[in-house]
């Protein structure tokens, strides 16, 4: 069994598909670098004076014209039915960072603005629940800087991770290989698992380099800048648990994705599908309405990112016949996505190392 | 051949069978093939395309579930217990097939180590088969004669006991299909068992010891080559070389005489007849005299031909079973075609 992981080791790295998947991160990491700089500087006092002359020009006609706009405002929301928060009333008058160009900071400060960064209020009646949705909200992975939109270039390597499984059994049936495989170790569920194993502990080294990486450039172009924010002891630790995280999701894609490959023989096929599910659980997961929580994309990022909440709309019947809806936050734990990762993967080991074992090898 | 002890066979089959299943319906892969391969030897097994040969070989090498019947390697049923013999088995099945991107070396190399192998052994084979020189070549640029030698290559990486070739020399030139059919037959000298499938029956008839007819999934014939020659499940013929004046009449003569005549390079070849002497006496009663009367030795091909030509693939499977059985005619006096006149074993 060892003998046999330790080829299969030895036939991953030596494969085109790992070697082009370091490339891969490589100029994934370039382009993040790239985008870091562009954030990371902040405004030149070419910028910053044009920013002031803008500010300036339009303070000057919010003097004149400011109050009459709100009571518009507010006299429209109030037709409608709405407060003058939620039309935004409240928040019309011009600030000198609209005219800036968008600089970031390596980590959000602990003081951002939750309406400017894009985190709404906590629409939950259950107190146990709010705090678990501030603090999924607070996490660093959540504001709006530098290290946080690094989880969405983590998920790419997962994605790596799941192609390279793929990849790695769908290449063997398809040169017909494995054929020639089995007849020297015909013991096919020795044969799945030292694929599989090797898919998951292979991958891991380009994972946790690829992030590695990420993190080192992202922080080395702020730092560049002097913009790196409060980098605490705590925002490391987290990088350190996330990238933990990573680790086991991509061993577990990595061996959904050998998984997959057994299943579907092609490897065009069996990425398709894992592109299909990730598309519709993105794009119409809405519509699930509660049983978000059972999403794929949902496990994974509240496993990646220390919990992930959604929002679904609870509409009941008014008297006169109109829906009257109320949003509802829901929390998906960290420990709940983990499990159904974990699950995800079981369960389709089990299925493909079924077939496996059952199937005509030509 | 009566049928040998249970512990002197190497490979034997009983009613195996093996359908595939298709949208199409099921067809019929091998049909309840009763295969006995004795230990030593290299043993040919023969059958038209399409009669169950890869299928069987598959089967016994565990790539494909039978569904019914038991198989067994070296007194181990298979594909249970197949993990205690592989090592004592080599095979290829139909064309081989290697990671096209790695090189020949790399290849036998992650082959070797899954066996435990030391990898010394990879160069030895490649040695062996003539392959040094392109050891670091992607498999993928690779000849299919050069393709086959890698094939064999890795069969030999374990150095077993049996081998199985499906078709070995299919693509190889004439100096490589010469050089695998010497393998073979040392292989087989050495007292390695050597199953081999094989189209071109004139260089079965050369190496092979013994050999298995196979058609539509069966078992048509099977025993010792010169047992199956002598048999008489092919024709035996007659040439007959006469002065030039006299061909018309000896023709009309022995057509008389019930027999088929055709005139082949300025011969009679007279066939339908089991005793060459009847042509001479009746010749000579017409006074007409042979310059030469030469018994021919039924080929394998004519052998095959007869037992299998009815066997077209897409017929209806009929119960078509015939063993021969009994002691061996003494060969007669065997005339072959000089270029199937090389290496004949046993
Ligand atoms: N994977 C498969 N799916 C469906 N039918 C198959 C499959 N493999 C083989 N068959 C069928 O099984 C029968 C036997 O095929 P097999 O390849 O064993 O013949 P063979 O004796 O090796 O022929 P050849 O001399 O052409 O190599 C054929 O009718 C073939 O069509
Ligand atoms: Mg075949």
């Amino acid at each position: 069994m060892m003998r046999l992981l330790r080829v299969e080791l030895r036939r991953l790295w030596a494969r085109r598909v790992t070697r082009w998947a370091c490339v891969g991160i490589l100029v994934l990491a370039a382009l993040s670098t790239v985008v870091a700089y562009g954030t990371a500087r902040p405004p030149s006092p070419q910028e910053v004076a044009a920013a002031e002359g803008a500010y300036a020009a339009e303070l000057e006609v919010w003097e004149a014209e400011g109050a009459e706009q709100v009571a518009d405002c507010e006299a429209s929301a109030e037709a409608e039915g709405a407060t003058p928060q939620e039309w935004g009333c409240t928040d019309m008058e011009p600030r000198l960072d609209w005219y800036l160009p968008p600089s970031q900071t390596f980590v959000a400060d602990a003081g951002q603005d939750p309406a400017v960064f894009g985190s709404e209020s906590v629409n939950t009646d259950d107190p146990a629940t709010a705090a678990a949705v501030q603090e999924v909200r607070g996490s660093v992975w959540n504001g709006w800087a530098g290290l946080s939109s690094l989880d969405d270039l983590a998920m790419l390597l997962l994605m790596g991770a799941l192609v390279v499984g793929v990849s790695f059994v769908t290449a063997e049936v398809n040169s017909g290989s494995l054929g020639m495989w089995l007849t020297f170790e015909p013991r096919r569920q020795r044969v799945y698992w030292s694929k599989a194993t090797a898919a998951a502990i292979g991958t891991a080294p380009l994972v946790v380099a690829g992030f590695a990486l990420l993190v080192a450039s992202s922080y080395a172009a702020f730092a560049s800048f002097g913009t790196l924010g409060d980098v605490t002891g705590a925002v490391w630790a987290e990088v350190a648990a996330f990238t933990g995280r990573l680790v086991l999701a991509g061993a577990a894609l990595a061996a959904i994705g050998v998984a997959l490959g057994v299943l579907f023989k092609h490897a065009a096929a069996a990425v398709g599908v894992v592109a299909v599910v990730a598309w519709a659980s993105l794009a119409f997961g809405y519509a699930f309405g509660e049983l978000q929580r059972w999403l794929p994309t949902t496990a994974l990022t509240a496993w990646l990112q220390g919990g992930s909440v959604f929002t679904v709309e609870n509409c009941t019947p008014a008297a006169d016949g109109v829906f009257e809806c109320v949003p509802v936050d829901h929390v998906v734990t960290t420990a709940q996505g983990g499990l159904l990762l974990l699950a995800a993967t079981v369960v389709l080991t089990g299925a493909a190392m079924l077939v496996f074992r059952w199937r005509d090898v030509s | 051949m009566t049928a040998p002890v249970g512990g002197d066979l190497a490979i034997e089959t009983r009613g195996l069978r093996k359908t595939y299943r298709s949208v199409r319906g099921r067809a019929v892969g091998v049909e309840g093939l009763d295969l006995q391969v004795p230990v030593g030897g290299v043993h040919g097994f023969l059958g038209p395309n399409g009669s169950g040969k890869t299928t069987t070989i598959r089967m016994l090498l565990g790539l494909v579930r039978p569904d019914r019947g038991t198989a067994t390697i070296f007194g181990h049923p298979v594909p249970r217990r197949l993990p205690e013999v592989v090592g004592r088995v080599g095979a290829i099945v139909e064309s081989p097939k290697f990671f096209p991107a790695f090189s020949a070396r790399r290849n036998l190399s992650l082959l070797a180590d899954a066996i435990g192998t030391p990898r010394s052994r990879v160069d030895v084979v490649l040695d062996e088969v003539g392959l040094t020189g392109r050891a670091r070549d992607r498999y993928r640029t690779y000849s299919l004669g050069m393709k086959q030698r890698l094939a064999i290559a890795a069969t030999l990486l374990k150095d077993p006991d049996l081998l199985i070739f499906d078709e070995p020399t299919n693509g190889l030139d004439p100096a490589g299909i010469r050089e695998i059919r010497r393998t073979m037959r040392s292989l087989g000298d050495q007292g390695k068992t050597v199953l081999v499938s094989s189209h071109v029956l004139a260089e079965v008839e050369q190496i092979a010891d013994t050999v298995s007819i196979v058609a539509r999934g069966r078992l048509v014939a099977s025993g010792r080559v010169a047992d199956l020659l002598g048999s008489g499940a092919g024709s035996r013929a007659v040439r007959v070389r006469v002065a030039p004046d006299d061909v018309t009449i000896a023709t009309s003569v022995l057509e008389t005489g019930g027999l088929l005549v055709r005139r082949e390079h300025g011969a009679l070849l007279v066939e339908g007849l089991d005793d060459a002497g009847a042509v001479n006496r009746a010749l000579g009663e017409r006074g007409v005299w042979a310059h030469e009367l030469t018994p021919l030795q039924p080929d394998l091909e004519s052998v095959f031909l007869g037992l299998t030509q009815h066997e077209t693939p897409g017929a209806p499977t009929r119960g078509r079973r015939r063993r021969r059985g009994g002691p061996p005619d003494p060969p007669a006096a065997r005339e072959q075609p000089s270029d199937l006149a090389t290496e004949v074993g046993a």
